[in-house]
Order: C-alpha cells, then sequence, then structure tokens
C-alpha cells in the first residue's frame, strides 16, 4: 500500500511537469549592442479587453536580462509613471509607426532620451487556467481535521515579444513562448500539491531567448537559473 | 431573565447580525499615487473647482452587490495632480462663483460609475467605467462647453488578495485613463478648441 502511494506521488510528480515551446524571429545576424548609457526597457501589452500581461512576468523577464553584462533594464513601472500619459493602456503605441510619431512631441522624446532607452521590449500575452477538475474538502472538528480529495488544473502561458529599436524605429526581432502544463492537488488527510510552474517556465523560455539578443557576439550563452 | 440580560442579548444578537452583513459586503475606498503630467500646458490661467460632492463622491450599489465605492478623495488628487499639465498656472477653486481672473475654468462632476466583478461577466478581470461631465467656462462664467469624458480600468483578479485590493487597482488605472484623456485631448474637444481660436485672434489683433 505504501509503495502504492509513492508511486502515484511519483507519477503525478513527473506529469506534473511543463512543456515548453519557444520560437524566434530575428530581423539581423548579429547581435544589439547597447552604449553605456543605453538602456532597455521591457513593457507589458495591457489593451487587451479580457486580460493583460502581468507585470510579474514583465519583471521576471526584466530580471533575466538584467543578468547580461552591460545591459541595464528599467522598470516597468517607474518607466511608464516618468512617460505619463503617453504610455498608458489608451496611449501606448502598438506599432513603430506610432512610437515614431509620438516621439515627434519634443518632451516625450527628450524625457525618452534622458532615460537612455534604446531598447523597447513590448510583450503581450498572458497565462490562464484552461481546465480544472475534481474537488478536495477539508474539515475541522475539535482535536482533529483534515482534507481529502483530488483536484487538477491545466495552465498555459502564451507570450510573445517584440523588441523595437527607438533610434531607428526598427523592429530587431521577435521571440514567442508557448507553454503548458497540468498541476494536481492530492489531499489524503494533509493537501499535497503538485504544482507545474508553466508562467516560470515562460518566462526562462522568453528570457534566456532574450537574452541571447544582447549577449556581446562569441560569449557564452548561459541560460540563468 | 432580566430586562438587562435582554438587552444584552439584543445588542450581542444586533452586533453578530452587523458583522454577518458587513462580511458580506464591499467597501473600498480608493487609494493611489498620480505622476506628475508630461505634457505641454495651454498657456493660460485655469480654474478648477472641486466642490464637497466631487471631493467626496461615493458611489453606492445597495440593490445587488452591497458595493460601496468611495471614489472622491482619488479622484480629486489626480486632478491636482494634472494642474500643471494642463495650463501654465491653475487655480484650485471652491465654487464657480469665486473665479476672478482665469480665462477657462473646468467644473468636473461624475455623470455615471460602473463596477464590475468576474463572477458577473465571466471576465477574469475587475473593471471601473467613470463617466464625468467636464463643464468649461470662460472668465465672465459663460459656458464654453460640456465635455462628457469616459475612462476605463481594469485589472485581473488573480494578481491581487482581495477583491477591495483589486477594485482600488482597476479605478486607480481607470483615473489614470482620465487624467490621460483630459491632458491630451482636452485642447481638441470642438468647442474648447473654436474658444482657443477665437482668444489667439483676440489675443493678437491691435
Amino acid at each position: 500500500m505504501k509503495h502504492a502511494l509513492i508511486a502515484a506521488a511519483l507519477a503525478l510528480l513527473l506529469a506534473a511537469c511543463t512543456t515548453t515551446t519557444v520560437n524566434e524571429h530575428r530581423e539581423v545576424a548579429t547581435n544589439l549592442k547597447l552604449g553605456s548609457a543605453e538602456k532597455i526597457v521591457v513593457l507589458g501589452r495591457r489593451h487587451a479587453g479580457h486580460y493583460e500581461t502581468e507585470p510579474d512576468f514583465i519583471r521576471c523577464i526584466g530580471d533575466k536580462l538584467n543578468g547580461v553584462p552591460n545591459v541595464e533594464v528599467l522598470d516597468e513601472k517607474a518607466f511608464i509613471d516618468s512617460v505619463y500619459p503617453w504610455f498608458e493602456p489608451r496611449t501606448a503605441p502598438l506599432k513603430l509607426a506610432r512610437l515614431e510619431y509620438l516621439l515627434r512631441e519634443p518632451l516625450l522624446a527628450s524625457r525618452i532620451q534622458q532615460l537612455g532607452v534604446r531598447y523597447m521590449i513590448w510583450v503581450d500575452g498572458n497565462t490562464e487556467t484552461t481546465e480544472s477538475s475534481g474537488s478536495v474538502s477539508c474539515a475541522v472538528a475539535p482535536g482533529a481535521g483534515g482534507c481529502f480529495g483530488f483536484a487538477t488544473w491545466d495552465k498555459v502561458s502564451n507570450y510573445e515579444a517584440v523588441i523595437w529599436d527607438v533610434d531607428d524605429f526598427s523592429d530587431k526581432g521577435r521571440v514567442r513562448v508557448d507553454a503548458e502544463g497540468s498541476s494536481y492537488l492530492l489531499a489524503i488527510g494533509a493537501p499535497i500539491p503538485f504544482i507545474a510552474r508553466v508562467q516560470g517556465e515562460a518566462c526562462e523560455g522568453i528570457g534566456n531567448q532574450l537574452r541571447t539578443f544582447f549577449t556581446p557576439d562569441g560569449a557564452a550563452q548561459a541560460p540563468t537559473p | 431573565m432580566t430586562r438587562q440580560a435582554v438587552i444584552k442579548r439584543l445588542r450581542t444578537f444586533a452586533t453578530l447580525a452587523l458583522m454577518l452583513a458587513a462580511g458580506c459586503a464591499t467597501n473600498v475606498t480608493v487609494k493611489g499615487d498620480f505622476p506628475p503630467p508630461l505634457s505641454r500646458p495651454l498657456p493660460l490661467h485655469g480654474g478648477l473647482v472641486l466642490d464637497d460632492k466631487f471631493q467626496s463622491h461615493v458611489y453606492q450599489d445597495e440593490q445587488n452587490r452591497k458595493l460601496t465605492f468611495a471614489i472622491g478623495a482619488a479622484q480629486t488628487a489626480m486632478l491636482r495632480s494634472l494642474g500643471g499639465g494642463l495650463f501654465t498656472r491653475t487655480s484650485e477653486l471652491g465654487s464657480l462663483d469665486k473665479a476672478s481672473g482665469q480665462d477657462l475654468i473646468l467644473v468636473p462632476s461624475v455623470e455615471e460609475i460602473q463596477v464590475a466583478m468576474p463572477f458577473e461577466t465571466q471576465l477574469k478581470v475587475f473593471e471601473v467605467w467613470l463617466k464625468y461631465n467636464i463643464a468649461v467656462y470662460d472668465g465672465k462664467g459663460e459656458p464654453v462647453a460640456d465635455w462628457i469624458m469616459t475612462a476605463y480600468g481594469k485589472t485581473p483578479s488573480r494578481f491581487l488578495s482581495s477583491d477591495e485590493e483589486a477594485l482600488n487597482q482597476a479605478a486607480i488605472v481607470a483615473l489614470r485613463d482620465a487624467g490621460a484623456r483630459l491632458l491630451l485631448e482636452f485642447p481638441r474637444v470642438p468647442e474648447v478648441q473654436a474658444w482657443l481660436q477665437a482668444s489667439r485672434t483676440v489675443g493678437a489683433a491691435p
């Protein structure tokens, strides 16, 4: 009985894995260069009606890129606040031509230059729970308590990152990541979760791929853990 | 049972009933910070009438959701933060008749507020719609425009720990949206545009 439970737990642990697919498209063969005072800003798309790209996902990508030598990433909220009202969900440029038009406003152009923004990385997408089933019930009585049941849910992450060069208003490349995984919660007395890190895996996939755009040519491209 | 004991029991019962009722209600007092705007102000002395009703506005939905949404202080803070981005000089006024020397006076009022929660829309977002009437007057108190301005904000349900926090966040996004529209679209409102054109013509006349 004990062995059967361990085997079931191991089977669930293995099943709670995430499958990640990363696709990349580069507009230029060489890696992207940053001057000493130049920075990157990673921004989430928030204009769609039913979802918005999660701020913690944007922070996660920023942390991945910050690990690349000579790369400095600006905080998303600090950037949006410093250029208010030009990068709000309603006003943020969706296309490069619109960014070019916005930067004809001298105040905004001067602020972007002052902040040293050379590349804008726009990330669009989200993570959602697509299916869930099962149930777990918990009860508490004087001196005792516990949970019993089984629940499972699937999560899917779809994100696309586009790199814009603010200097010449060109698209330098894009990375798309699709990740999916199932999580389980087994409760026999105490609940035992087997959580698939779907969004975390998506961040690692997209973050590590974006790092390769900025890693100096010839340097080792070690992925971050 | 003595009379005092009955009163004590009734009080306990009333307190428990109130606690139960409060547990079902959603009370939000919108709080947040608004960044200073990056915009080119109109070269005018503007007046901003923020009356008590506007400053203490509370939206209440007693019918279905027992929702109380106090947005007055936050919308006042948002408009105060915009002042320097709208006009080169801005004065805050308690009422329109206190105006003296301003070129344009803005009197904002709340027309409508709508709040939607995930259990109502089946979407995984909290949403807030704001509808303002920005009444615009010239320095003599003559009406220039009635601009109906709407703003929208949303926040995904799973970002935040409670309904109150999520609604607060959605309201802040909506107020920032209102600020953005005011800064960027106010000079393009046809009546305001016509007034600005006329005032320039008068100013340029010998």
